[in-house]
């Protein structure tokens, strides 16, 4: 751009033009909002921050942690063990589904897509997940999980009727919500592998199954770690699912007498539910038991963003010599 | 997209062969489930709108009254009463997400032209991790917060004791309502926006706004006018994300956004903010307990149709606009 | 391919042997699972507690909430073994429900304490909660000023039923009054607005002002004594007749002299 010897540096370039500029009323109403924009979210982010911080260690108690709620809703006391085991069973129920599945669709969608029609459905069909709020996916699975046909996966009373209700189909539907967050990142991944990685695996003779296996979804890795990461902390943090398909009880209550499956298919929370309930919105008036338990929440969702951000920044393969 | 395949009769072909069967098969199968989805909650939501037809959509009568009396219909499924005219829902849900969408936007895209040129640097670092923190943290926090720092302010010190008495004949007012809905919902689905659009202005190229810079133009309005411009199907791409997001907020705005079907009049004047309101997805968070019932339940199941409506809408017409944009985007994309 | 093999017979066994042990676990404990009235659980949570004691932890008990008639839809259905409810059996009840009466309650109109109201009639709870009078100063004895507050429950609510047909009448409920989910939330809301003014089961009354009604006072002893006009049936409600461990459970609660003593803390036992 510039015919001296010597290069501008482009910020400079800002610096040298500015003695030549006009600024009207209206532009420079225009830059105070920017940076009133700027600052307000700064001024929220902070608050948020510093006001679940004060909050969440004035009444976080380390007992609290460890103990049991009490069973009453509404009952004064007691801790949210339960509730923290509860957003980990929810959490890694729905990433063991969303996490092959997903890089299963991902790969299907990039390596394979044959026949088309199919391919665009399922794209669009994935879209769609991504776009129903997770209300409605809750009260589908309602639908689904009633069926007597699941009966097996939910608490049944003496009537046959499934509950419909449980940690299992909880997990399953959360796993829907981590679905879109899983392919996108996978095809993303897979998509900047470049051309001629494939062609060179084809070369030495391997098929495109052991292609897949063997080159492209190790090297895939962190965009299918960063996907999962991301759709955990998108599953973590829902309410309206756990709120519908777990039952509105706060501790857990085992279904059946299979240790492990039990668990399962009874009934809990998750930390989510429970800062619900004893918010003045659900049943419980403890509003310091709310406060202590959605600042472990938040500190756990905090701490998953960094470690996605931890895995996007490391050192990316490079395909070039 | 590479789809170069092995050379035929390759010992791997069937195993091949078979991978694509598997993988395809599950594809087909989510899908599936998809398309299940739809048709179930679709066919357990007609007989709602089967007995109120077109009037569904429209106004009169007190909407927790009609859900009421749906809920305690009689046993007997031939008297099941259906009766809804959930207008006033459907204006809550425009009022509550446009007004969201509409601020959030303004405030996303000045958030946005200050991080990428008016912030200095070490500021515009900063605001990266605020931007993420604002979008990891649960909806349920921001409930939390607001319904007991909000809503609480807003019911003690900004609702004065006239407006109550205004329209008490009609409604209560307690401090959950419009605004604090309106407000938190803004600060929910912001963080999307803003990087979205960041993004899409930073990789205007460089040439396009120094050319305005060369002509005189100074820095925000070449931004107003060339890296904006530049970046429409983005901001379309972001808005269209944000009002999904913001229709499918519903545990928030069960909380702070009163559990009234109440259609809020703005001839009310400022009370108008106050009001309470109740979106689609916090009616069904609010009336979840009532689904065992069955008209009760396929009334729900009406609502969560017509968010599935929305959406679809809403994709299909986020896609149109990106599509008419197309001539506005970069070359170098 | 060996070591695949292993690994899949490895899996198969283990599935096996777990589905040997299915039917073994099957015979383990019956659960009871109940649902229903916010005002029924505090009075079923320690009938549970006291019973578990009593019979060696026999059963394990599942108590969910949600409101009467959610109780009463849920054991309909089957989904839980028993139904609990705050309201008698409405005409528009499944069939096939039977209704065990396990106690009888009070329902107390509440006021915040410092807007303690010397008396109320039924006329005044009918202006009042229906919306015919808004401001605190039409209401004689009220030492608040400004607009009403009213606090009632959701449609599901045994208690909601309860006050309608003891207090109301035919008045409706005024539509603009904000409908809350339990007995809890009205209390705390009470609590905490001074012009506030709700109903309550008697258990929950603590930290309010319990109006008295027509003149007396809503005590324990005046419900137990017949003299307070606010009562109501609490019921355990069952799809036909109770079976195996709901029978004996509600066997005891409905025959035994602790469960009697229990119920006689906060409720009035029937016998």
């Amino acid at each position: 751009m510039s015919t001296h010897a010597q290069t501008r540096p482009a910020p400079g370039l800002w610096e040298r033009i500015r003695g030549n500029e006009s600024w009207s009323i209206g532009d420079r109403i225009g830059v105070g909002l920017a940076w009133g924009a700027g600052l307000l979210l700064c001024a929220i982010a902070a608050a948020i921050v510093l006001y679940m911080l004060v909050r969440g260690l004035q009444y976080l108690s380390f007992s609290d942690v460890f103990s049991h709620p009490l069973p009453g809703l509404g009952e004064t006391g007691g801790g949210f063990l339960d509730p923290i085991l509860g957003t980990f069973v929810v959490a890694m129920l729905g990433t063991v589904i969303a996490g092959p599945l997903g890089v299963s669709i991902a790969v299907w969608l990039t390596e394979y897509a044959r026949p088309a029609w199919l391919a665009r459905a399922v794209e669009s069909g994935v879209e769609i997940v991504a776009g129903t709020p997770s209300i409605v996916l809750a009260i589908f699975g309602l639908i689904v999980f009633q069926q007597s046909f699941f009966s097996f996966l939910s608490p049944t009373g003496e009537g046959a009727t499934p509950l419909g209700r449980s940690f299992i189909v909880a997990g399953a539907m959360m796993s829907l919500i981590a679905l879109p967050l899983v392919v996108g990142a996978t095809r993303e991944a897979l998509h900047s592998i470049p051309r001629h990685v494939r062609e060179a695996s084809y070369a030495l003779g391997k098929d495109r199954a052991s292609t897949i296996r063997r080159v492209l979804l190790p090297a895939s890795r962190r965009g299918i770690g960063t996907g999962v990461t991301l759709g955990m902390g998108r599953i973590i943090g829902d309410t309206a699912i756990v709120f519908i398909l777990l039952g509105a009880t706060l501790r857990f209550e085992p279904n059946g007498g299979l240790p492990g499956w039990d668990l399962l298919t009874g009934n809990g929370s998750t930390l989510t539910t429970y800062v619900f309930h004893n918010s003045p919105a659900g049943e419980g008036g403890q509003p310091e038991k709310a406060y202590a338990a959605a600042f472990v929440l938040l500190a756990i969702v905090l701490a998953l963003n960094f470690a996605v951000d931890m895995i996007t920044r490391g050192r990316g393969k490079s395909w070039t010599h | 997209m590479t789809k170069a395949a092995p050379a035929e009769g390759q010992p791997g072909d069937r195993t091949d062969q078979r991978t694509e069967l598997v993988l395809g098969a599950l594809s087909a199968a989510v899908l599936l489930l998809i398309a299940f989805m739809i048709v179930f909650v679709f066919t357990k939501a007609w007989p709602s709108f089967s007995h109120n037809g077109l009037a569904w959509f429209g106004g009169g009568g007190n909407v927790d009254e009609q859900l009421t009396n749906i809920f305690n219909s009689p046993a007997d499924p031939g008297d099941y009463v259906y009766t809804l005219h959930a207008w006033p829902l459907l204006y809550s849900t425009a009022l509550i997400t446009g007004g969201a969408v509409l601020i959030g936007t303004a405030l996303s895209l000045l958030s946005a032209m200050f991080i990428v040129e008016f912030a200095p640097p070490w500021l515009a670092k900063v605001l990266q991790p605020v931007i993420r923190l604002l979008a990891a943290v649960p909806s349920v926090i921001y409930g939390l917060i607001a319904l007991l720092v909000l809503v609480p302010f807003v019911g003690n010190d900004l609702i004065s004791g006239d407006e109550k008495e205004s329209v008490q004949f009609v409604i209560q007012l307690d401090g959950t309502g419009l605004i604090v809905g309106v407000l938190v919902l803004t600060v929910m689905i912001s963080p999307i926006m803003i990087a979205i659009v960041t993004d899409a202005l930073r990789s205007v190229p460089r040439g396009w706004t120094e050319g305005a810079a060369a002509l005189g133009v100074n820095r925000f309005r070449a931004l107003r006018t060339v890296g904006l411009r530049a970046a429409r199907p983005a901001i379309v791409a972001a808005a269209v994300l944000a009002t999904a997001r913001a229709l499918g907020e519903a545990i928030m705005l069960s909380m702070v956004s009163g559990s009234h079907a109440f259609a809020p009049n703005p001839l009310d004047g400022v009370t108008f903010f106050f009001e309470p309101a109740l979106t689609f997805a916090a009616a069904i968070v609010d009336h979840a307990d009532e689904l065992s019932v069955t008209p009760s339940g396929q009334t729900i199941y009406a609502f969560a149709a017509v968010l599935l409506i929305s959406s679809a809408f809403l994709s299909f017409a986020g896609w149109v606009a990106r599509r008419s944009m197309r001539k506005y985007t970069l070359a170098a994309r | 391919m060996t070591k695949r093999t292993r690994l899949l017979s490895v899996l198969a066994a283990a599935a096996l042997t777990l589905s040997a042990a299915i039917p073994a676990m099957a015979a383990a404990k019956p659960t009871i699972t109940m649902s229903g009235s916010t005002s029924v659980a505090p009075l079923v949570s320690l009938l549970a507690k006291k019973y578990l004691s009593v019979c060696g932890h026999c059963v394990n008990f599942k108590l969910l909430q949600g409101g009467s008639d959610i109780g009463v839809a849920d054991a309909a259905a089957g989904r839980v073994t028993i139904g609990n409810s705050s309201r008698d059996p409405k005409p528009s009840d499944p069939g096939g429900l039977v209704f065990t009466k396990i106690a009888r309650d009070a329902v107390c109109i509440v006021t915040n304490t410092a807007n303690p109201l010397p008396t109320i009639d039924q006329a005044g709870v009918q202006a009042i909660f229906g919306g015919g009078v808004r401001t605190w100063s039409s209401v004689p004895g009220a030492t608040q000023r400004g607009t009403i507050d009213i606090y009632v429950r959701t449609p599901g609510s045994g208690t909601q039923d309860a006050f309608q047909r003891i207090f109301m009448g035919a008045t409706r409920v005024f539509g603009g009054a904000s409908p809350k989910t339990s007995n809890g939330l009205i209390q705390q809301l009470v609590t905490s607005d001074e012009a506030g003014i709700g109903y309550v089961s008697l258990y929950f009354t603590n930290g309010l002002h319990a109006v008295p009604y027509q003149g007396v006072p809503c005590t324990l002893r005046n419900a137990k004594s017949g003299q307070y006009g606010g009562s109501r049936n609490f019921y355990m409600v069952t799809r036909g007749a109770p079976k195996g461990a709901a029978k004996a459970w509600i066997k005891w609660i409905t025959h035994t002299s602790t469960a009697a003593s229990i119920v006689g803390t906060d409720w009035v036992p029937l016998h």
